[in-house]
């Protein structure tokens, strides 16, 4: 029961990486009915280019990178925009997705290339090899380090996009793209600020994924990005607090299936949740109408 | 009109000239590599280049390779192909390859590449109702057990980890008479790791009188290995083997660091006896002993290091299988006397020349010495034992 208990906490800390990737899917998708295929290779590149620029620094903390890939993460969030949206027709449905999963498969293989397919160690936090007991349990102290983050990174996006203008000219673009455009809301504005935005979250989380992983590698994106579109669909397209939940959902879910099946049965059920969600809820965890905040 | 007539002359003279030229232009043997040089595995594909490109040069530099009619050839080496690392790719770029004036192959890198690539080709020579390629292939790095037997145009420098590991444990428990039991590590879903770990490394520990207490299996991309480290932790093992390669052996030795998971012994894949492993986890790496059968310990092996260096390639077991092809080739070429003609039908004729004589090549000189030839078109290499040292991958013992 313990070993349970265990598995199921490591499970739901790490699922706090997948719901900050969850967030910046299912926010673009909320503003402008898309989907960004290249967003965690995005926030992959801006944790690469931070610990790069980092590097050039002598004796540079891990705060600098971090802080780095957060700005990095915005600027990149802004690129992906201009190049695979900004630029393409939108009467053409698929081509921006089949143009992120360009810019999916290049930042990929320019990192490939730049690294020469080496991992490249990532700073870890203060936390980074402590562990925190409480009994027999214990847990990882970055991981509780990255849960601290996350959740102030949600807040702070939640109160964005609840508290200030911005976030209600994103939440009219996102209702009413046209009506919002008719009360005098610039939507190309506002959509480049939310992959701005998402790009800023997007930054934080690829530097903790990778500072939990211990190093940056190009492995992590493919897995990362298909977890962040499982973790949008669960959780609801558009929804953020059903992204921050669906996160710890798969994450606990994946880590408890791990620990009673193996792990060659452990993408196989979560899976079969994501379909579960298709099936009978598919709206998401927080279904409400149209399903959509 | 008479001007016309002379520039056509002109014209034609000059032509003349050049196939005259053409004609005195000395002969070259093509050899093309291909691998993986994109993605994660990139590395893998660049120092096989960079030891293909040295090694070719080292040969050239000394006079080239004599051809069947005692004149000298140069070798060629065409541009390194990329197959991605992916079955499909890599059956296209050796047809691609077949298709050229290319006299061999040296690849591929992975053996997911290399087991349904070897069943293209033609199974038995002279079988007129096998219709497979025939093409010879060396290969350099793809290193699960056992595929060469595939096709009869199939050949493999790599080492075997069968023989390695069965080595290594045995030498483990002359040295650690104490330490009794064995806990695995294993990627799930990499060809490789898999047939190292459940063929090789629980067999030779259990045949050398090891308890295998059990494995923890996880997958090539994963990034959290909290619960495969806590059974480990469970198992409290002497030894822990970690079948794996560089990113995922980094992240389980980090997690190990993590919950106080501390064997006597580590021991590692071949493939993770690289710069890789170092470059992200050294500190967590320190003590991981590898069979290899590459370290820079003989005068050879270090000028073929340093030499590879120079064309921006790093000497590993893998890479500097792609430099002792060359020189098998070199000499395999001279033995079958090839003729070195461009036509199709010498070509071929040469290809089978060649694929003949390496059937027929019982040793080779490697960079530690001599490898023998076994009957099913692999080799058996010398290796030595190395761990993780500082920076480096050091020798530990050297069984030679």
């Amino acid at each position: 029961m313990l070993d349970f208990v265990q598995a199921l906490i490591d499970g739901i800390l790490y699922g706090t990486t997948y719901a900050l990737i969850g967030i910046g899917f299912t926010l673009v998708f909320g503003v402008m009915h898309k989907i960004n295929m290249a967003y965690a290779s995005a926030s992959i590149g801006a944790a690469y280019v931070a610990l790069v620029v980092g590097g050039l620094v002598a004796g540079a903390s891990a705060w600098l990178v971090f802080g780095l890939s957060f700005l990095l993460g915005g600027l990149f969030g802004l690129l992906v925009y201009l190049i695979c949206f900004h630029l393409i027709p939108l009467g053409n449905e698929n081509a921006t997705l089949m143009s992120t999963i360009g810019m999916l498969l290049l930042v990929d293989e320019l990192i490939a290339h730049a690294t020469q397919g080496m991992p490249q160690n990532y700073p870890s936090t203060a936390f980074g090899e402590e562990m925190v007991r409480m009994g027999e349990l214990s847990v990882r102290g970055d991981l509780i380090f990255v849960f601290a983050v996350s959740v102030v990174a949600m807040g702070a996006l939640l109160a964005l996009l609840y508290r200030t203008r911005m976030g209600l000219a994103t939440r009219a673009v996102a209702q009413q793209p046209v009506a919002a455009q008719l009360c005098g809301i610039q939507v190309v504005k506002v959509n480049a600020l939310t992959f701005v935005i998402t790009g800023l979250l997007g930054g934080i989380a690829g530097a903790l994924v990778c500072s939990a992983v211990g190093t940056l590698s190009i492995l992590i994106t493919g897995p990362l990005t298909v977890k962040g579109l499982i973790v949008t669909v669960i959780g609801g397209l558009g929804s953020v607090p059903g992204a921050i939940v669906a996160g710890l959902l798969v994450g606990g879910l994946e880590n408890v299936v791990l620990y009673l099946r193996g792990v060659t049965e452990r993408d196989l059920y979560v899976m079969l949740l994501m379909f579960a969600f298709l099936v009978f809820r598919p709206n998401g965890i927080f279904a409400r109408g149209a399903g959509r905040d | 009109m008479s001007k016309i007539a002379l520039a056509v002359a002109a014209a034609f003279a000059a032509t003349l000239g050049m196939q005259g030229g053409a004609l005195a232009q000395e002969k070259t043997i093509k050899l093309a590599g291909f691998g993986v040089k994109s993605g994660v595995l990139r590395l893998f594909g660049l120092n096989s280049e960079a030891a293909l490109k040295a090694a070719v040069e080292e040969v050239n530099k000394a006079g080239g390779v004599k051809l069947g009619d005692g004149s000298k050839a140069k070798f060629e080496l065409a541009d390194y192909l990329d197959d991605r690392c992916n079955a499909e790719e890599g059956i296209s770029v050796v047809r691609r390859i077949a298709g050229s004036d290319a006299l061999i192959a040296i690849g591929p890198t992975c053996s997911n590449v290399a087991e349904p690539l070897y069943g293209i080709l033609q199974k038995k020579v002279d079988d007129k109702g096998d219709t497979g390629l025939q093409f010879p292939i060396l290969t350099d790095v793809a290193i699960k057990g056992g595929l060469a037997k595939i096709s009869e145009w199939s050949f493999r420098n790599v080492p075997s980890e069968f023989t390695m590991y069965s080595s290594l444990f045995y030498w483990l428990k002359t040295k650690h008479p104490n330490l009794t039991t064995v806990y695995g590590g294993v990627e799930e879903d990499f060809a490789h790791s898999r047939a190292s770990w459940y063929a090789v490394m629980k067999d030779r520990s259990a045949a050398n009188g090891y308890k295998v207490l059990g494995e923890s299996k996880w997958l090539l991309n994963d990034t959290n290995f909290s619960t495969q480290v806590r059974e480990m932790k469970k198992a409290n093992a002497d030894i822990v083997a970690i079948a794996a390669h560089p990113f995922t052996t980094c992240g389980v030795l980090k997690e190990m660091q993590r919950q106080g998971v501390k064997p006597k012994l580590l021991v590692g894949l071949t493939s993770t006896s690289s710069m890789e492993t170092l470059a992200g986890c050294a500190k967590h790496a320190q003590g991981l002993i590898i069979p290899t059968s590459f370290a820079p310990v003989t005068k050879e092996s270090k000028h073929a290091a340093e030499a590879t260096a120079k064309k921006k390639g790093a000497a590993d077991l893998h890479s500097m299988a792609a430099w002792e092809n060359v020189f098998i080739l070199k000499e395999a070429i001279e033995r079958a006397k090839i003729s070195g003609n461009k036509d199709a039908a010498s070509l071929q004729t040469d290809r089978r020349k060649l694929r003949d004589a390496l059937a027929a090549t019982k040793t080779t000189k490697g960079l530690l010495g001599i490898s023998k030839r076994t009957e099913d078109r692999e080799a058996d290499k010398p290796y030595v034992f190395v761990h993780a040292k500082g920076n480096d991958w050091v020798v530990l013992h050297n069984p030679l």
